[in-house]
This record gives C-alpha cells, sequence and structure tokens, in this order.
C-alpha cells in the first residue's frame, strides 16, 4: 500500500514537472504551464466562482445518484429474487444500459424543463443501470446452499433475504455503486454542458470558447479530482461493509 | 457373525410396519415410508423425468447412528433433503416421532457437504446463526454457541472467519452449528467428503466421542465403505438410480469403537468387502 502511494506521488510529480516545462516550452496558450493553471484555479477558488459552481453541481450528483442507487438497488433485488420481475424489465434495463444515455437529454428537457430536475435526471439516467444489473447479478449469484442451510434450520422468506441474500450480494453492489459514481461524474457534466449551462459544466464551455484555457484546465482538474474523490469515497465504504471479501481475494 | 447379521436384514425389507417395530423392540423414530421422488430435467426444450428415489422404506430408531451408503447420484442426499423436509415427497411420506414432517423443524439439524458457512460471519456469529432464527436473546445465544465451540474443539477460533480455517475447522464449526439448536435428529450429508484423509479420520472418531455424550440419533450419508462400518449401527446401502434400499446391515462392532482397534477387526474388514462387493453388483445389475 505504501509503496503504491509512493509510485502515485512519483507519477503526478513527473506529470506535473513535463507539463510544466512543456508548456513553458511551447509558450502557447494551448498548452498553459502548470503553474499558471494552478495561478488561474487559486484565482477561481478565492472568487467564490469555483465553489459557488462546484456546491451546484455536487448537488446535482448527490441527489441523483441517492436516487440511482436506491432505485437501482430495490429494482436490480426484486430482478434478481424474482424471475418474472426479471423476465418483465430486463429487455428496457440492457437496453438503456448500453445506449447512449445522452440521446435521451432532448426527452428529459420536454418532461422536465431545463432546471434542476432535468440535470438530476441526466445524473440519476447514466447510473442507474449498472446498479440494477450489478445488484441483480449479485443476488442471483448467491450460492444456493447458503440459501438452503437458512431454510434447513428454520429461516422464513424474510430471514432468508435479510440475513443471507442481501450481505451475499453486497459485493456485487458495491461493485455497481462504484460503476455508478463515475457513471454520475460523466451525466453531471453532460448534464451541465448539454443542458442549461449551470455548474462546472457552464465554467467549461465559458472558458473553452473564450479561450482561457488555464482556467479551463483548472476546472477540467478539478472535475477528475471529484471523480477520484468520490470513488475513493465509494471504494472506502466497500471496505467497510464487505471487508471480508477482500480478505478472500487477497488470499 | 457377520452372515447372521446379513440374513436378518435381508429378511428386514420383506417385513411389514408392526413386525419391524416388533425386532427392533424400541419404537422408531424416524419412518420412511414407500418414499419415491422424481426430477424434472429440461434441456434444449425436451423435459426429460429422472427418477431419484423408488419406494425407499427405512425405519431409525431413537439414538441410532444410520449410514446410508450408495453410488453417486443414487438419491441418498435428495433423501436426507426430504427428511429434513427442504423437499416433498412424490409419494409415500415421512414419519417422525408419529407425525409427518412437513417441513424443516427444530427436531433436525443439517452437517452439510460444503459446510455451507456464511463466509462474512465469524466462526462464533454462524454458529449463532442458527440460534437467531429460534428466537433465543442474545447473551443466550453467545453462551449457548461458546459451549458448543468448546466441545467441537474451536474454542479458540471464535472470531475467525471462515476462510482462515482449514476445512475440517470449518466442518468442526457446521457441526457445532447443527448441534448448538439441540436437536433429536442429526442429519449429516458426506460432511467428511471435502477434508483430507488423516482428518477425516480424526473428525469421525471426534463424532463418535460427541454422538457417545449427546445421544443423537444420526442419519449420515457418505460413500466411503469404511466411514459407514466404523461410525454406525447399521449401513444402508442403496442402489444407483432411481435409488432403492438393497440392504441393510447390522454392524455388531462393540463401542465405543476405538479408530485403530476396530479398522483391524475381522468383522470389520468382512464387512467392509461385503458393502463393497454389494455395492458392486448393484452397479452391475444396473447396466
Amino acid at each position: 500500500m505504501n509503496s503504491r502511494i509512493g509510485t502515485h506521488i512519483l507519477s503526478l510529480l513527473s506529470l506535473a514537472a513535463l507539463w510544466e516545462i512543456a508548456g513553458r516550452a511551447m509558450n502557447s496558450t494551448l498548452i498553459p504551464p502548470l503553474s499558471q493553471i494552478g495561478a488561474a484555479w487559486w484565482k477561481l477558488w478565492m472568487s467564490g466562482k469555483l465553489l459557488a459552481n462546484l456546491s451546484m453541481s455536487l448537488t446535482t450528483l448527490a441527489i441523483g445518484f441517492s436516487l440511482a442507487v436506491l432505485f437501482g438497488i430495490v429494482v436490480g433485488l426484486l430482478m434478481g429474487r424474482f424471475r418474472a420481475v426479471e423476465h418483465f424489465l430486463d429487455l428496457y434495463v440492457n437496453a438503456l444500459m448500453s445506449a447512449p444515455t445522452t440521446a435521451f437529454v432532448p426527452v428529459l428537457i420536454l418532461w422536465f424543463g431545463l432546471g434542476v430536475e432535468s440535470r438530476i435526471a441526466v445524473v440519476f439516467l447514466f447510473a442507474v443501470f449498472v446498479i440494477i444489473i450489478n445488484t441483480m447479478t449479485g443476488v442471483k449469484q448467491v450460492d444456493t446452499v447458503l440459501i438452503e442451510m437458512a431454510r434447513s434450520f428454520g429461516a422464513r422468506e424474510r430471514e432468508v433475504f435479510f440475513k443471507i441474500i442481501l450481505p451475499a450480494a453486497l459485493p456485487a453492489i458495491m461493485a455497481g455503486l462504484r460503476l455508478g459514481i463515475g457513471r454520475a461524474v460523466k451525466g453531471m457534466v453532460t448534464a451541465e454542458m448539454l443542458l442549461t449551462l449551470t455548474g462546472i459544466g457552464a465554467m467549461i464551455m465559458q472558458y473553452g470558447s473564450s479561450f482561457a484555457t488555464d482556467s479551463l484546465f483548472a476546472v477540467i482538474l478539478t472535475i477528475l479530482l471529484i471523480a477520484l474523490l468520490t470513488m475513493r469515497a465509494v471504494q472506502w465504504l466497500d471496505r467497510r461493509l464487505t471487508g471480508w471479501k477482500a480478505e478472500i481475494a487477497i488470499e | 457373525m457377520v452372515g447372521a447379521a446379513l440374513e436378518s436384514s435381508q429378511v428386514w425389507n420383506d417385513l411389514n410396519e408392526s413386525d419391524r417395530q416388533k425386532r427392533l423392540g424400541r419404537p422408531s423414530m424416524v419412518e420412511i415410508r414407500g418414499v419415491s421422488k422424481s426430477f424434472h430435467k429440461t434441456v434444449k426444450d425436451r423435459t426429460t423425468e429422472i427418477k431419484a428415489l423408488a419406494d425407499v422404506s427405512l425405519a431409525i430408531r431413537e439414538n441410532e447412528f444410520v449410514s446410508i451408503i450408495g453410488p453417486s447420484g443414487c438419491g441418498k442426499t435428495t433423501l436426507l433433503k426430504m427428511i429434513d423436509g427442504l423437499i416433498p415427497c412424490d409419494s409415500g411420506k415421512i414419519v417422525i416421532d408419529g407425525k409427518q414432517i412437513t417441513g424443516p423443524g427444530p427436531d433436525r439439524a443439517v452437517v452439510f457437504q460444503s459446510f455451507a458457512l456464511l463466509p462474512w460471519r465469524t466462526v462464533l456469529a454462524n454458529v449463532q446463526f442458527s440460534l437467531e432464527l429460534r428466537q433465543t436473546s442474545k447473551e443466550e445465544r453467545t453462551k449457548t454457541a461458546r459451549d458448543y465451540l468448546k466441545r467441537v474443539g474451536l474454542a479458540d477460533f471464535e472470531n475467525h472467519y471462515p476462510h482462515e480455517l482449514s476445512g475440517g475447522m470449518q466442518q468442526r464449526a457446521g457441526l457445532a452449528r447443527a448441534l448448538a439448536v439441540n436437536p433429536s435428529i442429526l442429519l449429516m450429508d458426506e460432511p467428511f467428503g471435502a477434508v483430507d484423509a488423516q482428518t477425516r479420520q480424526l473428525l469421525q472418531e471426534e463424532l463418535l466421542e460427541l454422538w457417545q455424550r449427546e445421544r443423537k440419533t444420526v442419519i449420515f450419508i457418505t460413500h466411503s465403505m469404511d466411514e459407514a462400518v466404523y461410525l454406525s449401527d447399521r449401513v444402508v446401502v442403496m442402489t444407483p438410480r432411481p435409488g432403492r434400499v438393497a440392504e441393510i446391515l447390522d454392524v455388531p462392532l462393540a463401542r465405543p469403537r476405538l479408530s485403530e482397534e476396530v479398522r483391524r477387526d475381522a468383522t470389520f474388514v468382512d464387512l467392509t468387502n461385503y458393502i463393497w462387493r454389494s455395492l458392486k453388483q448393484a452397479m452391475e445389475n444396473h447396466h
């Protein structure tokens, strides 16, 4: 773990150094040196503009992703548990899973207007299907011997579900959440760029079209940081909840 | 001696219910009466019926140790699941203490071949699982679980997860989980089939010791002939699919049985050889 963090730092420092040198050598607005981007970031931060947009974006992300987690897990559990529900829904889930979600944005504008509801809907649609499919797969892969064991000791349907199926499916559900949060961040930025220009998506469009490349890169790096941090948060939760699985994998 | 035992068991199947009861001396605790079971298997839209068990009858006394041995796929595990009440009989019935069974009950507990421990629970929590479903208080559950872990020699491992233990230790936990609910009938489905030979012999000895102390009725599925003879009062030999009772053999070896001595005993050797020939014959008749 320590050597991994060390390598990460080394990698980041190398990239930063390379970027700085390349930026200075080319002396072009297309690739501003990293120090200039840093300065732009600091300016954006101090003006409060970045924080205001960021909090708007992250609110959308939090609401959209929470709804996707809630809905995705419930639907996934039902599809995994009941064959009829699975067959009723799997056509749509599979189709929407692989379809480019961006294509639905115009429809969402018609339904929800140009406000925050539409952006939440985009985040939701980006994240929900992978959560559904992972949850369903997790439920279906539960070792039947464990269910049989529980029944043998007198477990009722409810106890089989909460004491066997849910904990056994948890690693797969968490994997769905990990994939889902990544997609949710994509959905967030997509919505802000394609719908009304708001949040950090709007900042990207604004700085991109006005050739303010240092500010543009500052925002892009911020998005990368959000993606990384949210992913880390889900991974942390995953380890807390399914530590037993990680230990088995290591062996 | 073996000859006499064999003769009496061949006659056994021809006896009617009340005669069997008389010969047993004590009332039967588990009575399997003319049980049959078929499964439907669908491969590429074609459904075939697989007859797993055909007209199986068997009476097991209280505190008796009975092994059921037979070739793979003879339906012995199916029979065990039916006694546990996990799957229903197509015809015939299974009666325990005079009552026909309709599902799993607190009088029975299963020890599974693949251990069936919950990987996300510690050993202690795994043993508590069986107790949780029977609504005992938390303190009581912990106390009972610790007590049984001690009896199977796992007292120092209660906070370990199953994957941290050897196969033999995992099955000890499985045994503790079953014993913890204090069943009168222990159903064991090839419980030592997944552990190495030395551990297997050790577990057999420990099981006999436990059984001698706890006095439970044990129905033990196995495909190992010497395991069946070493452990049991009677050995039920089954035919290949559809499983029927081929013969029932008494094991006239004195208890307590010390592993090394018993395995050299002429009766043990004869009986093991006899079962081997019986199984072989049953399989040859089948083909």
